[in-house]
């Protein structure tokens, strides 16, 4: 099917093989290449757009050196790829510039096509007059083009428009068409490309021609348009690295041509980091603003519901809480993001069932201020004190805002002595935002020790994300996401599509941030276990087991209800992770004050 | 929960009204004990030591939100709920928190069994136990001695026993043969009284001839679970041996026959085993006893066609044509002109098609063989384990497990005295000489058993008030 589509793409008119052609946006492609066909060169433009054989000689040679680029990032041994981009690129600028118009209008289809369908009301209607505006306005059409295109991503949405970037300057070239130069070399050398690859890895289902027998051929496709998929966007990453935006400019908008042709989850996360890259390039930044923090709290609720991270993270974490309270008759946990609460009414209800009867439940949310100012805690507080009474809780509620976990001062938090109030210190996805800012992680972890926790309970995303080195953040980033993305994928059909889509979106923020930005904006530091480690140890916290059960617990309900059977809980020193298949994603830790510590507070 | 209030994007609205309308429940929260269906008022007794009135309730609303969770696939609730559940519930708590244990582990065996949880069996299989040991479901095979000390333990088959033998004696005065048919879930082990009393009524003249014929539950097929069988299978020529050996101690000449059959189809081979039996040897002088000990309720109680009429496209379609195994059994029990029927079972109603019906009925009628442990079997013994292990099974066949191999379709008082008088019996009271002896043997167990008459002489074991176990007698009209 997949070669199908391939090959006639190549003959025919490219909206058709791009998968949205239900789209406004499809069709205006599609409209966009009718008009401009003319009867020797409609179909070159199209055959460019498939990129890559579009001189044969040169890709060939641009396809061995991702190979090469592969090996040398495989190797991490930093190896300098100058040499490559100094060979790679011997583009024509003018027909890249074409290239920029019509690529551009199709790197985010995949993302526009969710968010036109909900709103229904965009309007795409002068998407074909901009692109075929042809050359000369090449460059105020990108540049409206791109703000549009931006302004479906979720949450872009929310600001103000951003100003009009200034032009890249190679789109400022001189803009001589072209088309000839990417001619029926590369239709012959396109259709010769897909024939060969197929027929050299799998001669005999070739030879057979039983309708069935395409199938592995399409397997052996898409499996090298996935390669080369990975191979452009790293080699984007490094040519931003190397501070060469013009080859990542190119090499971003082939990503979004390659991520057409996939799909699934493949061809989603691609497309992200795709997104990402170009809001780097283009210096298109997301500004952190209120509105995002809130609308970020309903992507995480879907998030939520479609996969069992959170609910992982909140069944760990409480597993240790409620362990850590066992004897205490008056309990406290410090919640840094509150959220909609959701990890709460479990152990409320563990609480409520505990031998020998409840404990007196406090509960100190943590949450930003809303931008409309309504009291978004307290209405969170409430319902939990209604869920308390009438299972016969004794609950106190405060809600504390703050824009910054570093705001937050023990000494607002009414806290009573250890003895008579046991407290937990929880964080979910909360601590890593701090290391944005020097000095403001060492500050909270002091706060907490202040708080004289029984026990601190935080869950952190396994994977590296905080690496001073782009390129490698970058890449790190690429495999984590990947393998969420692909868990999301495998959750089944009992996931609701929006929920899916939603949780899309909330991982897509995460990755815009660590790609695209810099310094005190980007707070998506994740940092492994090992990094937290030793961190919590060096700041005076010693490591609580999560113990046996808390394990067997999570295994069982992930069992139960992931809906795939490629999650895996596994235990790493103590700690729980959950992962897919065999990489771990997501890390439950639990700490205590270190013994020294203690004994410090007590003089 | 009012997101659309903190969204200000124009296209998020849109999308998040529909969220909205998904999203009816207003937290993936819990549930509320207080609010939730209607009680049930035999969880007052389980303020015991331990466990308070709020606690029980409160399980029992866990399980049926968690039961409600399963069966409408919100994976997200169910999660909590086990979570909770699972951490308020240890398997070795108080006899409430095993209580609900059990029914916890029967809920996950229902929620594995159903195709969205296809990592379960992995992760039973391999060494983490996750609450759902597996040995546990695995009940006990006794040896004849084990067993017999085990039934002694409590009331529970006792008094069945007790009250059905001085029935069977009183009905069997004067015949020459007595053709006992035992159908019991507990092996004869009620056989040796009865003889003893046979032999003790007989010092004068001579015993009558005992012919034992005892209903060797079988797998039909091999799929259908069985009931937890207490004794190996060897183990029967053995138990017709030690049998036949007492009798003859005592001087009672016994013959022992075992007739294999199912309860999958009403024990239509042991029925058609007994009419040969009637052809050849029923005379005056022979009484036929069907002595029915918590077996009858084996046989489904589900309408179904019977055979005969499937391919018979007029009956087809016809409701009065269908007929259950349970009614055609009683009938063809009937059939056999028997000199006396007792019919011993659990009084409880195990056979709502409503899971959650189900699960309140069994949580509020299996909380008394957990409180009841507690006064005849140390904590930690093997015996207890094994005991439990036996309500647990009970337990997962009951919410676990749908169709024919739902097994455990127990039935109240009320309803088999319907079964009974449409079957054409009558029933008649126990005597005196039958209470006395009851009440004896209730003496030498717990102080919270105790005895109930209740309308036409029906005796009933009560344990803190509640009905444990019935006894009725029946002759036909």
């Amino acid at each position: 099917m997949k070669k199908r589509d391939h090959q006639e793409s190549c003959s025919s008119s490219y909206g058709g093989g791009g998968g949205g052609g239900s789209s406004s946006n499809g069709k205006a492609a599609k409209t966009c290449w009718e008009d401009e066909q003319d009867p020797s060169g409609g179909m070159d433009e199209l055959l460019a757009v498939l990129g890559y054989k579009v001189r044969s000689s040169d890709m060939a040679d641009v396809a061995l050196k991702l190979e090469q680029l592969e090996m040398v990032i495989g190797h991490e041994d930093g190896v300098s790829l100058s040499q490559l981009q100094n060979d790679t690129v011997h583009y024509n600028p003018s027909d890249l510039s074409a290239w920029v118009q019509t690529m551009l209008s199709e790197i985010n289809t995949p993302l526009r096509d969710p968010v036109q369908s909900l709103n229904g009301g965009l309007d795409f209607s002068d998407l074909p007059d901009r692109v075929s505006s042809e050359l000369t306005q090449t460059h105020l059409g990108f540049s409206d083009d791109s703000q549009y295109d931006l302004s479906a991503i979720p949450g872009m949405a929310a600001y103000p428009a951003p100003p009009t970037p200034p032009p890249p300057p190679q789109l400022q070239l001189a803009a001589a068409p072209n088309k000839r130069m990417k001619t029926s070399i590369g239709a012959s050398d396109t259709n010769l490309n897909v024939t060969s690859s197929s027929s050299s890895s799998s001669s005999s289902s070739a030879v057979g021609g039983a309708p069935e027998s395409t199938r592995p051929v399409v397997l052996v496709d898409s499996q090298e348009v996935g390669v080369r998929l990975v191979h452009t966007l790293l080699a984007c990453a490094e040519a931003i690295q190397q501070e060469n935006l013009k080859l990542a400019e190119v090499l971003v908008k082939h990503v979004g041509m390659l991520a057409m042709s996939q799909a699934g989850a493949m061809s989603k996360v691609a497309t992200c980091f795709a997104e990402a890259l170009a809001r780097r390039i283009y210096k298109i930044y997301p500004q952190a603003s209120l509105d995002t923090t809130s609308y970020n709290d309903i992507l995480q609720m879907h998030f939520y519901e479609s996969c069992p991270y959170l609910k992982f993270a909140h069944f760990t974490a409480n597993q240790a809480i409620l362990e850590a309270f066992t004897s205490a008759s008056r309990v406290h946990v410090i919640d840094f993001s509150l959220k909609q609460g959701m990890q709460w009414p479990a152990l409320m209800q563990a609480l409520a069932l505990r031998p020998g009867g409840p404990p007196t439940f406090r509960l100190t949310g943590i949450g930003p201020p809303q931008p409309d100012n309504t009291d978004a805690l307290q209405q969170v507080g409430w319902k939990l004190a209604q869920l308390a009474e009438t299972i016969g809780v004794k609950f106190e509620f405060r809600g504390y805002l703050a824009s910054d976990l570093s705001d937050l001062e023990p000494s607002m938090l009414d806290l009573r002595p250890p003895e008579m109030e046991a407290v937990a210190v929880n964080s979910i996805f909360e601590l890593h935002r701090l290391l944005a800012r020097p000095g403001q992680i060492d500050k909270v972890l002091s706060s907490i020790k202040a708080m004289k926790p029984k026990i601190v309970t935080m869950v952190e995303q396994e994977a590296n994300h905080n690496g001073p080195v782009f390129l490698d953040r970058f890449t790190e980033a690429l495999h984590y996401y990947s393998s969420l993305f692909d868990s999301l994928e495998g959750s089944g059909p009992t996931v609701a599509d929006h929920d899916l889509m939603m949780s899309e979106f909330y991982l897509g923020r995460q990755i815009c941030n660590v790609v695209a930005c810099e310094g005190p904006d980007r707070f998506e530091r994740h940092e492994n276990l090992a990094q937290w480690r030793s961190r919590m140890s060096s700041s005076g916290f010693a490591p609580v087991h999560l113990g046996s059960n808390a394990f067997k617990q999570a295994s069982m309900l992930l069992a139960l209800f992931a809906g795939g059977d490629g999650y895996r809980v596994e235990e790493n020193n103590g700690c729980l992770m959950l992962g897919w298949h065999t990489r771990p994603l997501i890390a439950t830790s639990a700490w205590q004050l270190a013994p020294a510590v203690v004994a410090a507070g007590a003089h | 929960m009012q997101f659309t209030e903190t969204l200000a994007p124009q296209f998020l609205t849109s999308m998040n009204s529909k969220n909205q309308l998904h999203r009816t429940r207003p937290w993936p929260g819990l549930l509320l004990p207080a609010s939730a269906g209607p009680k049930t008022t035999t969880t007052t007794v389980m303020t015991t030591t331990f466990t308070s009135f709020g606690d029980a309730n409160c399980m029992e609303q866990l399980l049926v939100h968690c039961a409600n969770a399963i069966e409408s696939n919100d994976a997200t609730l169910a999660q909590q709920i086990l979570w909770v559940l699972n951490n308020t519930a240890p398997p070795d708590g108080d006899s409430n928190q095993r209580l609900t244990s059990g029914f916890l582990r029967a809920l996950i065996a229902r929620a594995a069994r159903n195709g969205s949880c296809k990592m379960l069996a992995a992760v039973a299989a391999s060494n983490y136990d996750i609450n759902i040991a597996p040995q546990l479901l695995h009940t006990h095979r006794f040896s004849i001695i084990e067993l017999a000390s085990f039934v002694d333990l409590t009331p529970w088959h006792r008094f069945g026993f007790t009250a059905a033998n001085a029935t069977i004696l009183e009905a069997v005065e004067g015949y020459s043969v007595v053709h006992i048919v035992d159908l019991s879930s507990t092996h004869c082990m009620q056989i040796p009284t009865l003889i003893d009393a046979i032999a003790n009524r007989s010092v004068d003249a001579l015993p009558p001839l005992v012919k034992l014929t005892v209903a060797h539950v079988v797998e039909e097929d091999g799929q259908v679970p069985p009931p937890p069988r207490m004794l190996d299978d060897i183990s029967y020529e053995e138990l017709g041996l030690k049998l036949v050996s007492f009798a003859r101690s005592r001087n009672v000449a016994l013959k022992f026959q075992v007739v294999r059959s199912s309860y999958k189809d009403g024990f239509s081979s042991l029925i058609d085993h007994l009419r040969v039996q009637k052809l050849l040897f029923k005379e005056n002088s022979e009484a036929l006893v069907i002595n029915c000990h918590m077996m009858l309720h084996y046989i489904s109680e589900e309408a179904q066609l019977p055979t005969a009429l499937i391919h018979d496209p007029n009956n087809l379609f016809d409701p009065s044509a269908l007929i259950s195994h349970r009614t055609m059994f009683l009938k063809a029990l009937r059939g056999l002109d028997p000199t006396v029927v007792v019919l011993v079972e659990e009084d409880a109603d195990l056979t709502a098609s409503d899971l959650v019906a189900r699960l309140r009925s069994a949580f509020n009628y299996l909380w008394i063989p957990y409180d009841t442990m507690e006064t005849f079997l140390p904590k930690g013994s093997k015996q207890r384990e094994w005991y439990e292990a036996d309500i647990c099974w009970k337990i997962e066949n009951v919410i676990a497990q749908e169709g024919a191999q739902r097994v455990e379709r127990v039935e109240p008082k009320g309803r088999w005295v319907q079964r009974m008088r449409s079957a054409s019996f009558r029933g008649i009271g126990f005597g005196e000489e039958a209470v006395t002896e009851v009440k004896a043997m209730l003496d030498e167990h717990a102080a919270g058993w105790g005895l109930k008459k209740e309308e036409e002489d029906h005796l009933v074991l009560t344990w803190k008030g509640h009905n444990v176990v019935f006894a009725t007698a029946w002759l036909p009209c």
